[in-house]
């Protein structure tokens, strides 16, 4: 049986590095619908062979479903998608559709987290260059993507390689986020420990050396960034005060 | 029917039916009273055409804007250009979803509390709130660049640049209040503003109240700080090139998201749907009656922030963009942090609910704060040093 599963995943594996392949731009004649067709049918055998090993089709797996689907649907989309701007909002889309995931994992923090951080600042500053950058028409590296066999391939294995441990999870069929669902449905009373204070306990006690030494880095880095990014004026024109009118910033007049 | 509302999971599904239609209906209201309060404030009458008052200006509006022809503009990248308003609309509807209205209800009066009178209660509702605002900047960015106006991708800019500045100080004003209370609930964070020894945070930290005030004008880009549609400089912003509903739905966001700002205001700041001393808006109190006097309460705080919102509109001119800049890294970050470093310091000392002891710290940190910008002479806004004086004659008379 496992051997089974695990040549069952391996193929629709396949089947979605050849629908990545035919959607990756490039020049020619289009084969995009072909791309789509196979996405789609690799998408689907792959919620199959979920479905048949671990998740039965009741209660709150339907979210997992939906949102599994939306998120390598995006994700796809986010290294196909001929135009940079929809690439990086794919990419939005795509942290989006991963967080109810880990709600359901009972991960509500981290979920929350991922949007503060990755949608709602990284993927901002991403997307603004790439509409300041890329004001006129598509240049072509991005109608023709480079290597396009070798990554399919490299992605493939890869992925095909993670997947294939999935074979060895024990088979049996739970809903995912039980506890979720039961939290949000049940009278307020009986509310239990939640997973944000559990983080911060662990983090403020166990990990406290490591979340300390990534503040400090990040503030290293942070520092960093702005002395490379600061402009060197020369001491003169710093310090006479030249108020030239039109001019922006410190030198304008006022009214 | 009671007992299937006494399942939380209906019940909320009932509070979110009547949520919505009561935020749909207060955003054209709030347009309304905007226009009123305007024409109060700058001594005109404003609508008064349209039914008794100009009551039924709102639905007026509300036609006008469905019936106006749909322009999409040449040149526009059309997928983008419809996704934008409904993102800035959505985005600003969902933040609701976690407020909590009403406290703890017993349906059946059989003295056990059966739901909560809100749409959800998760323990990171603080987050979530902080995490759906933070999506908003996408409706603006989008709007901007989609309809391919560089006037209108200046707004954009602008307002990008502005929320990501103004959320750092946000979020380090909205620490002072978790470190006090200790949790990320909003229910709880209304809880633990009640009871004896407890008083609202605003009596705690008024410094770090009126630091999340300033930045939820920011973020909701209201004058003074709506440079993102600064129609003197800018055409008319980041909707310049929208027109019948999709620029209602903009229009629209804008008012809910301050209406979710406000709500948020005052859940943090000023206790929720509680007063002090008055019976029915305590813990204990869980009718159905007193749950509606709750929501009353609720709706009213929310409602005088509201009209703090227009009135500063109607009172301040806009910032320039540096001064704005200014404002929020050299002005606000420090103090909030330095807040939230004390909101700390009180938590060790066991002293976070002690009013003379945050209070007392609050003002000593505005006082080193007029303080040292005195002596460090830059103001962290308005004019520089270095400017020539500005005569107050107006040119006319100095000829």
């Amino acid at each position: 049986m496992n051997t089974e599963w695990s040549f069952m995943v391996y193929a629709t594996f396949a089947l979605g590095a050849a629908a990545v392949y035919f959607l990756l731009p490039h020049t020619g004649r289009s084969t995009k619908t072909a791309g789509h067709v196979l996405g789609v049918a690799a998408l689907a055998a792959t919620m199959v062979l979920c479905a048949s090993k671990f998740l039965g089709t009741e209660g709150a797996n339907i979210f997992f479903y939906l949102s599994a689907v939306v998120a390598v649907g995006s994700a796809v989309k986010v290294i196909t998608h001929e135009k940079p701007v929809y690439s990086a909002l794919y990419f939005v889309l795509t942290v989006l559709a991963i967080t109810p995931l880990l709600i359901l994992q009972e991960a509500e923090f981290l979920a929350v987290a991922l949007v503060i951080i990755y949608a709602g600042a990284i993927l901002v500053t991403y997307v603004f260059v790439i509409m300041l950058s890329q004001q006129g028409g598509q240049p072509m590296h991005d109608r023709q993507s480079r290597e396009p066999f070798l990554a399919v391939f490299g992605g493939f294995v890869t992925m095909a390689a993670i997947a294939g441990q999935m074979a060895a999870l024990p088979e049996e069929k739970g809903i995912v986020g039980d506890f979720a669902v039961a939290a949000a449905t049940t009278a307020i009373n009986d509310r239990g420990v939640d997973n944000t204070s559990l983080v911060g306990t662990a983090m403020m006690t166990e990990y406290v050396v490591a979340f300390e030494v990534a503040g400090v880095l990040l503030l290293i880095a942070m520092v960093g960034a702005i002395a490379m990014s600061k402009k060197r004026v020369p001491a003169e024109t710093a310090l006479t005060p030249m108020p030239v009118p039109g001019k922006v910033g410190r030198e304008v007049e006022p009214f | 029917m009671v007992e299937l509302l006494k399942d939380q999971f209906w019940f909320s599904a009932l509070m979110t039916v009547g949520i919505v239609v009561a935020l749909l209906t207060a955003q054209a209201y709030s347009i309304y009273f905007e226009r009123k309060i305007s024409a109060w404030i700058q001594d005109r009458i404003g609508p008064n055409r349209v039914g008794p008052l100009g009551l039924l200006q709102p639905l007026a509006d509300g036609g006008k804007f469905l019936l106006k022809e749909d322009i999409i503009p040449a040149n526009v990248d059309k997928p983008l250009f419809l996704l934008a308003p409904m993102i800035a609309f959505g985005v600003a509807m969902i933040g609701f979803a976690v407020l909590p209205w009403g406290g703890n209800v017993d349906l059946d009066a059989d003295g056990a509390v059966d739901v909560a009178a809100q749409v959800a209660d998760p323990g990171i509702g603080l987050l979530y709130i902080l995490g759906i605002g933070s999506l908003s900047v996408y409706g603006v960015v989008l709007g901007g660049w989609a309809n391919n106006n560089k006037y209108a991708f200046f707004a954009a800019m602008r307002s990008t640049a502005q929320m990501l500045s103004y959320e750092i100080p946000m979020g380090m004003a909205i620490v002072v209040v978790v470190i006090t209370a200790g949790t990320l609930r909003l229910e709880d964070i209304v809880l633990s503003q009640i009871g004896d020894g407890h008083v609202w945070n605003i009596v705690l930290h008024p410094f770090a109240f009126f630091i999340l005030l300033v930045t939820l004008f920011a973020e909701t880009n209201r004058t003074p700080f709506d440079l993102a549609e600064a129609e003197q400089e800018l055409v008319g912003g980041y909707h310049t090139e929208y027109g019948a509903l999709k620029f209602g739905m903009f229009f629209l966001g804008e008012y809910a998201h301050m209406i979710t700002g406000s709500g948020f205001i005052v859940v943090l700041f000023l206790g929720g749907w509680h007063l002090p001393g008055v019976p029915g808006l305590q813990p204990g109190d869980v009718s159905v009656g007193a749950m509606l006097l709750k929501i009353t309460v609720m709706a009213g705080k929310i409602a005088a922030f509201m009209f703090l919102f227009m009135w500063v509109r109607w009172t301040l001119p806009r910032f320039r963009f540096d001064q704005l800049m200014r404002l929020s890294w050299q002005g606000l970050l420090p103090i909030s942090m330095a807040l939230a470093g004390y909101a700390t310091v009180l938590v060790y000392l066991g002293k976070s609910t002690s009013i003379p002891w945050a209070l007392g710290g609050n003002i000593v940190l505005l006082a080193l704060t007029l303080v040292i910008s005195q002596l460090r002479q830059t103001p962290v806004t308005g004019r520089q040093t270095n400017m020539p004086a500005i005569s107050l004659t107006s040119p006319a008379k100095a000829r």
